[in-house]
This record gives structure tokens, C-alpha cells and sequence, in this order.
């Protein structure tokens, strides 16, 4: 905004100046019929600008609807020449835009309508600053929640706006990875992209090739670039999951550089850190990862120990004591990220006990903000943790924070004490709860009842110990809190039918149960007790007070029946009109029990006045129960058994899920955020930890129901070394302008190790580097036959050489040419490259010679086979055809070379036919096979061959046919 | 992970700034902002600056008369938010030279300058602390030609 613009300066200080409200408002309204008028005339660019600017003013106050008449003008101001004129129309457009009423997918399709010619013109324009202009619109007004937020508006491709999107996706696209754009353009364009790709994931199925270009953003040396570039990975990756594994070694290796190294240009340190933004947003990435995965098994180990290495050192820099606030926080914000983390990494016991002695030490931080987040961090950590972390020592200082002066800090607490709660602490965990329940705030009370009832029903081995806690939590709890009134999300009511429940299905706990409550009742002798408690009572009194009852003689008349009766009696009035209708159905489970007990007449008195209860529910349940009443002690014998069959004592309850788990608010949200949560509560089904794998897959990607994208071409001239690797075990793999990819094999018995070397060819010829060079993705079109896995990753930056290494494993008979394609990525002189490489996983590196003794040894296992199997299935011949002539002894050594030990072979003399028989054992993981081969000339000019296996597998013989046939480049 | 709304209170309850990062109806925004002010200035001094707020997290500063409040993600890192306050009104001050609540009344647009120019659509991008202010004063420059071409015109 210009300084200058007098006229905006002096309304905004009319607006302050005004009395009241009615005076601000007239201003206003004077405002707004001036500018509605002066829009109507023409402007110049300066009034123009001025009375936008008083609109976005007006809207700024809160007056939203005066202001809309202005959209028009802005869209006229978009296709302005002038920057800043055009700067002010979108920021305009992007105020006046009218969401309410609308359905956010007719907004977007409305706003894409009339915004695409500016937009397309604007990203078009050789001019970063309007690049920009538009990227920011982008970014700011196509956002919409994030994948997984029910409110996710998806445009697709039969849209009737889908050809808008195509034509302006693939520009933002480009300016992200266009070697011309400036850091700033891509900065903006990849979070415009990010929108954009949300709003229209089916772009990416189509342009998949689009994904390992922008991973790379990620690899770029500029701080700020990869820190905008971030989510946008974060999103690709959540759409190819493969690609996740990928950028792993160069996150790795960017935090290690920043948190252990500590470099970074010195404009990116805030205060004395190097920039927390990004490191933050790396560990996020990085647990986001290992939460997908569940562990961090499937990455390498150099980035396994980078990681290891990042998180214990953000552990050391967070107990370094500091002077500045800032630092301080910037060092804890990392230090509760990267704890996070921690428990994917097989830490050890001790790393984990100190990581929780740092977190413990700052609960008794000065700051309320590191006590609150540190509280939040061990809540994860323990959570997420499979060992168990030895929690007592550190219970009493845990304690002291319930006393904290923030509520926050002790609600954390509360949660923090049920979840680190085990075997050894829950008693004390528990009666220090039920001391502090008394003084602890109204709104903490639900909460903290229902933790201490799922504590103890998970843990109590002693049942005397669960009642009387449970009682105890009842008596003082009921007492203070209404029930079934919602403190904080939670009905305090359910407590108490959990109790039952429990009671109702453990038998040895009714008798203690019922004498524990006569015991209490009867101290407080006619009190108000707790609603809860009284309702538990008189249920649990009515159902099993008989068996008290029973046992009870001259010595504990208290406990006799009469005596139970007078405690529910008496406190029948004191009693709220929720809990009465209880009380009277256990008087009338008395009645059942004993009809001749001298109370019998006091019941009856009782329900006949309760037939005129002004409350429906008693008085519904009083004028039924005096009937049923009036029948058990009837001497009809009729009438009797008929009331007793109404009133049978309970069944078990058959319900096992335990209602008050949901009832965790916020901490239920850790345990299903976390993969691992190993935890089993009480009477839950568990937690789905181990098939968590199958979430990690692209089928669940709501984006890809059922489009499978369609596979990459490879790059030409991959088929040379493909060839020559099928053959050789040494030798050049890929070869151009840039990079030479050489190969080395190293075999044993089934499996065997490939080993590239990388060497950049680039770096001959215009001493380029090659950076951000990535394995992205292995992809193999297979059932099990073969493991491929990269055990060594490359650098990512490579000057000279580098090396990578692969361990590939036979396990079954692998059909020819379904060998793993590997996509590697790099960056060149601003260029970006990728190749797509097949690597043959063949048969034949499994296939070792085996010498036979003499020709007839080999006669005799040829028709072995050949009874065995039958010709059919053991054998396969055929005529073929070599490009030129062959002689006997390359043949021969080809032969050996592949594997085979040679039998028998005719001299090489020219004008007779060859003739060569060789035999080999093949080993695969699950069997070994023999496998017998034999090649004959069929013409004097040794140009057609007769070639025929036989192998010990179905099916075998064929694919090794192929397999020879494809070596020898024989034809049929 | 992203912040989801940036907004200024004053101490007053009055809204100086404010900033959607996802789409919200005006229903929903004033909703949250009234909501907001009345828990936020009812809270004292030395209390925690986060707390939760419905399924998100809430993390707020003062500075002078200012409250500065974010909405991000309840799994996002609170203590983070605060220093990208901070770095907020560090790069304010430096502009305006010692900010105060005025200037960002009458300046309003640079205040939203430069919160763009730090936040885009709710992620953090620019951790360079020089490269906002250069952008700043590029644009304040910009603007000037343009005051100048208009009087040439």
C-alpha cells in the first residue's frame, strides 16, 4: 500500500475517531455509496487502487456483505497491466469470494470459471513477479483439506472444469522444474502445485513420470526451496507410497548435516539453530514414514544411523542449559520431534530411559510450554514404545505437575499417569488419583474417573482392591459431579455401569462388593451419598444382597437383610429422582427374595405412594412393581411363580467392549495415529498392529481405486546390458553421456550380490557433478519368485564415482524376462535425468556345473528325466537359427560361462557338425534342480542348431531353452 | 502438518489481522474467532500458550497490546508455532522499525505482505531471515514506480 494514499489514511482515521458504533457504520455507509458510485465513472489507476483498498478495509472490519458489489471491479483489475493494480485485484477476489451457501465443489468450479484466462495469462508472462502473483492465488484460495478430512473436494476428470485444470496444472508444474525458474518462482509454485494436486489427484496418474522430477526439489541445496518443497513430497509420497523409501537417504542425510553438523548458510540459523523449520519438518516426513512402515527395518543402515545419530543429538542439544528463550524452545520444539521418532529406531533400553530422563527433567521446566509439550511428548513416546519403560522413579515428579497452575499442563498430566501406568505403579497411580480428585477442577473430574475405572479393571489382580477403590472413586465422586451430564465429552454416568457390569460378571467379587457397600453406606449413615454410588448400591444390593444375607448370623447382623433394607430406605428420599426408580427395583428383588420379611408392608406403603409421583418413570415402575408386589406374596401359587419368572436374576453380560475407552478424548487419538500400539486395554479388540503393512499399498489410496497407471517405457538402449548381464558376470550395465553404470556379480548358491559402480561420465567431458542422484523405486512384476533389495545406497552427490549394491534371491523358478526395473534419478547441470533400467534376475546366475564321470553317465540321467517327467513336461527341442556361424569351442565356453559343465564336445573342425552336451544343478531357495542340455548342428555350415534341455522341473526345461536361445541370439 | 488460520487480536477483543489457510465458511470463521478471543484473553499471564481447541491445537503470544494466534493440527509441533510467531513479528519490527499495534492498523496490507511472504497456504517457506525483508522492500520499491508512472501518466 502506498504511503501516499491520503484518502485511505484519513477513513481509517475517521473510523477510529467515531463515538460508537452507529457513527462507525454511517462512515461506512458513506464510504461504501461513494465508492459504489465512483466504480460506476472511470477511475484512474490511483483512484482505482485507493478505493479498493478502502474496501478491503471495510472488509478487514468485519463487513463482509456491504463489500461484495467490489468483486466485479476486481476482476477487472486482474487483466490490468499494471503490477500492482493486478496485485490488488487478487488479493480482491480472493476476499469477496462467497463461500457460505455454496457447496465447496461448485465453489471451486465457479472460481476456476472465471479465473482460468487470468491465471493461465499471468503463469504464462516472462515475469517472476506475476508468476508469483498468480502461484499465490493459487496456493491461497484452491486449498481445501487435506487427503483423509471429510470435507475433500476431488475434481475428476469428467469435471465439467477438468479441461481447466489440465491446462493449468501442467504450468505450475513446469515452473517448479523448469531449470529457468528462479528458487523464489519454484518456492511458490510447489505449494500451488501441492493445492492444486489435491484438488486433482487423477493429474498425477496420468503424468506419474511428473514424481521423481519433483522429489528432487527435495535434494536442492537451497534451505528455504526445500523447506516449501516439503509437503508437496510429503503428498507424492502418500500417493506412491514406493516413492517414500526412496528420499529417505536424502533426508537422512540433510538432518544429519543440520542437527549434528550444524551447517547451514547463516542466514537460515534462527537465533543459534539452523533452520528448526526445516528440521522439523524433516523429522515430520520421517516419522510419518516409519508410521507407515512400522519400523525402520526396510531402510539402509548408513540412513538408519544417520537418523539414530540426528534424534540422540537433539536429545544432547536440548539439555544444554540456555540463557534465550528462543533457543531454548527452538531446541525443545526439535527435541519433542524427534523423540517421536525415536521408538521406530530399535532403540535400545538405554536410549530410550534417557531420552525419557530428558523429558522428565524438563516437566520441572520454569516455562508452562515446555512442561505442557514435554508431558505430550512422553504420552507418545510411551505409547509407541513396544519395551516397556520403567516409569516409578519418575512417578513422584509426574505427581507434582497435577498441582501445576495451568489446566492444560494437568489434564496432560492425568493422561500422561494412565498411560505409563503398569503392573508395578497402578496402585499407587491410583490412590494418588483418588486423593487428588477432591481438589482437582470440575471440568477434569469426568476424565479423571474414567481413567482411574479402566486402570483398575486392567490391572487389579486383588479383587477386595478393585472394589474398594471403585466404591471409593464412586463416593467421591457421585457426590460432586452431576451425572449424565457431559463435562468435557464424557458421561460421568457410565462409570458407574461399568462397575456393574464388572461385579455382575465376576462372581467372587459379588459378596465382597455387597458388604463393602453396607460398610460405607452405613458410615455415612443417612448422608447424601453419591448418585453413582447409590445407584451401584441399591443395583448391586438387589442382586446379590441375598447372598450377604445368607452368610451373615447373630454376630454381623448388619449385613442381615433387614439391615440392607433400612440403609436403601433411608436414603431413598435423599436420593435423586434418577437413582429412586433403582432403588425401587431392588426393594422389589427383596420382596422376591424374602415375602415374609417384616419390611414387606414398608415397601408396599412406599410404592403405593410412589403410584402418585409427579415423575413418570417412578411412578410407571411403582404402579407395576405394587402388582408384581402383590403377587409374590400372595398365597396363590399361580400368581407367584408367574412374578417370579419376571424377575429372574441377570445373565452375564455379553458385551465385551468396554464403553469407557472411547471415552479418552485425545488420548485415544495417539493410540490410532500410532501403528504400533501394542497396548491392549481392556476388553478391546486389539489394536491392528501387524497388518498395518497392507495400509502401506497404493490400493487403499482412495485416488487409485482401480487405475493401475501404467508402467514407465524403459530407457532405450537398456537391452545391451541387460544381455550382458544375462551372460557375463562382470561388465558395463548402461552407459551415455552423463553416467556409466559398470556391474559386478557375485554368486552363492541361490543368491547373489550385483554390485554398480557409478561413474559420472558427465564430469569427463564439462566437469559437471551429478547431484540428488536416487534409487527411487524398484518395481518387479512378481509373485515371490525372486527378492530383489538394495542393500547399499549410492551418494547422492557424485563427482567422480559412487557405488550401489543389490542382493537379489532365487527363490522359485522365475520366468524369463520378469526381472525388476529400477528408476534412478539425477540431477545434471541444471538438467534433470532419469533412467529406467531392467536388470535381468535370471536362472542361470543360480546355475552351478556339475561334472559328470563320462558321456554315459549324462546318457543315463537324460533318460531319467526323460521317464520321470515325459517328454512333455522334461524336455523342450527346437530348430534355431544363428546370425552367423558359429564354432565349437565359443559355444562351448558360453556354455560354461553360464553355468554349465561340458560333457562332451566334438573337435572343432571346420565342415563337421558340432555337437555339445552339458549338465548343471540349478539352485533356487525352495528346491534344487538338475538341468541337462545339449546343442547339435543341423548343417555343415553350423548356422542351425538343434538345441534341447532336459530338467528336473516342470516346466524348467522351457524357460532354460529361452534362456540360452535369448544368449545365443539364436532365432527359430 | 500446515497452520490452518493466523489471526491478531487486540486486547480489546478487536481483530486486527486474519489469515484462513483452509477453506472456512464466515459462519465458521467468526464462530471461531469469538470463541477464541473470549478463551484467549480470559487467560492469565504465565499460563500455557498452547491448548487444544476442538480437534485442533491452538498457539498464541502476546506481544504488547497484541495476542498472536494459530490454529495448526493437533499432531503439529506447538513449540515450533511460537517461534514462527516469533520470527513473524521480528520481521515486522525490522520493517516498520519497532512495530507497534498502529502500524499494523494502518499498514495492514505489508502485515499481510509479509505473513505471505513467510506462510504460504499454511506451510512455513522461507527460512532465510534476510530473503522476506529483501522481498519487502523489493515490493515497497515496486509500488514507489508505480506512484511514480502514475504521475509521469
Amino acid at each position: 500500500m502506498a504511503p501516499q494514499m491520503k484518502g485511505l489514511t484519513q477513513f481509517i482515521m475517521d473510523l477510529r475517531a467515531a463515538q460508537d458504533a452507529a457513527e462507525e457504520r454511517k462512515r461506512i455507509n458513506v464510504e461504501v455509496s461513494n465508492i459504489r458510485a465512483k466504480f460506476a465513472t472511470s477511475l484512474t489507476s490511483y483512484q482505482k487502487k485507493k478505493y479498493v483498498c478502502k474496501l478491503i478495509y471495510i472488509y478487514l472490519l468485519g463487513l463482509s456483505e456491504e463489500v461484495r458489489f467490489g468483486l466485479d471491479q476486481a476482476y477487472d483489475l486482474l487483466s490490468s497491466s499494471n503490477y500492482l493494480e493486478k496485485q490488488l485485484g487478487y488479493l480482491l477476489v480472493s476476499l469477496l469470494l462467497n463461500r457460505t451457501g455454496i457447496t465447496p465443489l461448485n465453489f471451486v468450479q465457479e472460481l476456476i470459471e472465471r479465473t482460468q484466462t487470468h491465471l493461465i495469462r499471468d503463469l504464462r508472462v516472462d515475469s517472476d513477479d506475476i508468476n508469483i502473483l498468480a502461484l499465490l492465488f493459487i496456493a491461497s484460495n484452491f486449498n481445501f483439506p487435506a487427503v483423509g478430512h471429510q470435507k475433500t473436494v476431488i475434481i475428476t476428470n469428467t469435471d465439467p472444469t477438468a479441461e481447466f485444470w489440465q491446462e493449468l496444472i501442467p504450468l505450475v508444474y513446469g515452473l517448479c522444474v523448469s531449470p529457468t525458474s528462479t528458487n523464489l518462482v519454484k518456492k511458490k509454485a510447489s505449494v500451488a502445485l501441492l493445492a492444486l494436486l489435491r484438488l486433482c489427484p487423477s493429474v498425477l496418474i496420468t503424468n506419474d513420470n511428473w514424481i521423481p522430477r519433483l522429489l528432487s526439489l527435495i535434494d536442492d541445496t537451497d534451505i528455504s526451496l526445500i523447506l516449501s518443497a516439503v509437503p508437496l513430497a510429503s503428498l507424492l509420497t502418500e500417493f506412491k507410497p514406493s516413492y517414500a523409501k526412496a528420499i529417505m537417504p536424502s533426508v537422512a542425510q540433510r538432518l544429519y548435516s543440520l542437527v549434528v553438523d550444524a551447517t547451514c548458510p547463516s542466514d537460515e540459523f534462527y537465533y543459534d539453530t539452523p533452520s528448526p523449520w526445516l528440521v522439523i519438518k524433516l523429522l515430520q516426513l520421517t516419522e510419518h514414514y516409519f508410521v507407515k512402515t512400522g519400523s525402520s527395518d526396510s531402510l539402509d543402515a548408513t540412513t538408519v544411523q544417520s537418523i539414530r545419530l540426528v534424534v540422540s543429538r537433539s536429545i544432547q542439544n536440548a539439555l544444554v542449559p540456555r540463557l534465550a528463550q528462543t533457543s531454548r524452545n527452538t531446541h525443545s520444539a526439535i527435541l519433542f520431534q524427534a523423540v517421536s521418532i525415536l521408538t521406530y529406531l530399535d532403540a535400545s533400553p538405554d536410549a530410550l530411559s534417557g531420552a525419557v530422563k530428558a523429558l522428565v527433567q524438563l516437566i520441572d521446566s520454569q516455562e508452562t510450554n515446555t512442561r505442557y509439550l514435554a508431558l505430550d511428548t512422553l504420552i507418545k513416546l510411551v505409547a509407541r514404545s513396544e519395551a516397556k519403560i520403567p516409569f516409578v522413579e519418575h512417578l513422584e515428579k509426574i505427581f507434582t505437575s497435577l498441582h501445576n497452575k495451568d489446566i492444560s499442563v494437568r489434564r496432560k498430566t492425568i493422561d500422561l499417569l494412565y498411560i505409563v501406568c503398569d503392573e508395578m505403579s497402578y496402585t499407587q497411580i491410583v490412590n494418588h488419583l483418588l486423593d487428588y480428585y477432591p481438589s482437582s477442577e470440575t471440568s477434569l473430574r469426568a476424565s479423571i474417573s474414567v481413567k482411574i475405572a479402566l486402570i483398575a479393571e486392567r490391572f487389579a489382580t486383588d479383587s477386595t482392591w478393585y472394589v474398594s477403590s471403585m466404591l471409593r472413586l464412586l463416593s467421591i465422586s457421585g457426590s460432586t459431579a452431576n451425572p449424565n451430564v457431559r463435562i468435557d465429552g464424557v458421561l460421568e454416568g457410565e462409570v458407574w455401569e461399568r462397575v456393574a457390569q464388572v461385579i455382575v460378571n465376576n462372581e467372587d467379587l459379588t459378596i465382597k462388593a455387597c458388604k463393602y457397600i453396607v460398610n460405607i453406606l452405613r458410615k455415612s449413615s443417612g448422608a447424601p451419598e453419591g448418585d453413582s454410588l447409590m445407584k451401584v448400591s441399591a443395583f448391586v444390593l438387589g442382586e446379590f444382597g441375598y447372598k450377604l444375607a445368607e452368610q451373615s448370623n447373630s454376630e454381623n447382623e448388619q449385613f442381615g437383610i433387614n439391615s440392607q433394607f433400612q440403609i436403601l430406605y433411608d436414603s431413598y428420599f435423599t436420593s435423586s429422582l434418577l437413582t429412586r426408580p433403582l432403588i425401587l427395583s431392588a426393594f422389589l428383588k427383596f420382596i422376591n427374595r424374602f415375602p415374609k420379611a417384616d419390611f414387606v408392608p414398608d415397601i408396599m406403603d412406599l410404592l403405593e405412594v410412589e403410584t402418585l409421583s409427579l415423575d413418570l418413570e417412578i411412578q410407571n415402575r411403582a404402579s407395576e412393581f405394587l402388582k408384581i408386589a402383590t403377587f409374590l406374596v400372595s398365597s396363590n401359587y399361580e400368581d407367584v411363580s408367574f412374578a417370579k419368572s419376571l424377575l429372574l436374576p441377570l445373565p452375564p453380560f455379553e458385551n465385551k467392549e468396554n464403553k469407557l475407552l472411547r471415552q479418552l478424548g485425545s488420548l485415544a487419538l495417539v493410540n490410532r495415529s500410532t501403528s504400533s500400539f501394542k497396548r491392549t486395554l481392556v476388553g478391546s479388540p486389539a489394536p491392528n498392529g501387524p497388518d498395518n503393512s497392507e495400509n502401506f499399498d497404493e490400493k487403499s489410496n482412495p485416488f487409485f481405486e482401480d487405475e493401475a497407471p501404467k508402467p514407465l517405457p524403459l530407457t532405450p538402449n537398456w537391452y545391451g546390458g541387460y544381455h550382458r548381464m544375462l551372460q557375463y558376470d562382470a561388465g558395463i550395465f548402461y552407459e551415455d553421456q552423463l553416467v556409466k553404470l559398470t556391474y559386478k556379480i557375485q554368486r552363492s548358491g541361490y543368491a547373489y550380490t550385483i554390485s554398480f559402480t557409478i561413474i559420472n561420465n558427465a564430469a569427463r567431458n564439462s566437469g559437471a557433478t551429478i547431484s540428488a542422484f536416487t534409487v527411487s523405486d524398484i518395481s518387479t512384476d512378481n509373485k515371490g519368485e525372486y527378492i530383489v533389495n538394495l542393500t547399499k545406497t549410492p551418494d547422492l552427490t557424485i563427482t567422480d564415482r559412487s557405488s550401489m549394491e543389490f542382493e537379489a534371491r532365487i527363490c522359485d523358478i522365475v520366468e524369463n524376462k520378469c526381472g525388476p526395473v529400477i528408476s534412478i534419478s539425477y540431477k545434471c547441470s541444471g538438467s534433470f535425468n532419469s533412467l529406467r533400467l531392467k536388470i535381468p534376475i535370471s536362472l542361470l546366475k543360480g546355475l552351478s556345473g556339475t561334472t559328470m564321470a563320462s558321456i554315459d553317465d549324462f546318457k543315463k540321467r537324460w533318460v531319467q528325466i526323460g521317464t520321470l517327467l515325459g517328454v512333455e513336461e522334461g524336455e523342450l527341442s527346437g530348430l534355431l537359427c544363428a546370425p552367423h556361424r558359429y564354432n565349437c569351442a565359443f559355444l562351448a565356453s558360453t556354455l560354461q560361462r553360464i553355468g554349465f559343465a561340458i560333457v562332451q564336445k566334438t573337435p572343432d573342425n571346420p565342415g563337421e557338425n558340432i555337437m555339445i552336451t552339458g549338465a548343471g544343478i540349478l539352485k533356487t531357495l525352495k528346491s534344487n534342480y538338475g538341468v541337462l542340455i545339449s546343442l547339435r548342428s543341423t548343417d555343415l555350415d553350423a548356422k542351425a542348431f538343434q538345441l534341447t534341455v532336459r530338467a528336473t522341473g516342470a516346466g524348467l526345461s522351457a524357460i532354460m531353452f529361452g534362456l540360452v536361445q535369448e544368449i545365443l541370439s539364436l532365432q527359430n | 502438518m500446515p497452520v490452518q488460520f493466523t489471526l491478531l487480536l487486540s486486547r480489546q477483543g478487536k481483530v486486527r489481522l486474519s489469515k484462513w489457510y483452509r477453506a472456512t465458511s464466515q459462519k465458521e470463521k467468526s464462530k471461531i474467532t469469538r470463541e477464541l478471543t473470549t478463551i484467549i484473553l480470559s487467560r492469565r499471564a504465565k499460563m500455557c500458550n498452547i491448548l487444544e481447541y476442538k480437534d485442533i491445537k491452538i498457539v498464541y503470544r502476546r506481544y504488547a497490546s497484541l495476542f498472536f494466534v494459530m490454529g495448526i493440527d493437533a499432531s503439529d509441533n506447538g513449540l515450533l508455532t511460537l517461534e514462527i510467531i516469533h520470527r513473524y513479528v521480528e520481521q515486522m519490527d525490522k520493517l516498520f522499525g519497532n512495530v507497534c499495534e498502529l502500524d499494523i492498523i494502518f499498514g495492514f496490507s505489508k502485515a499481510y505482505y509479509i505473513l505471505d511472504e513467510l506462510i504460504l497456504d499454511g506451510y512455513v517457506m522461507e527460512s532465510s531471515k534476510r530473503e522476506v525483508i529483501k522481498k519487502v522492500s523489493q515490493q515497497d520499491e515496486l509500488e514507489n514506480m508505480d506512484e511514480f508512472e502514475t504521475v509521469m501518466a
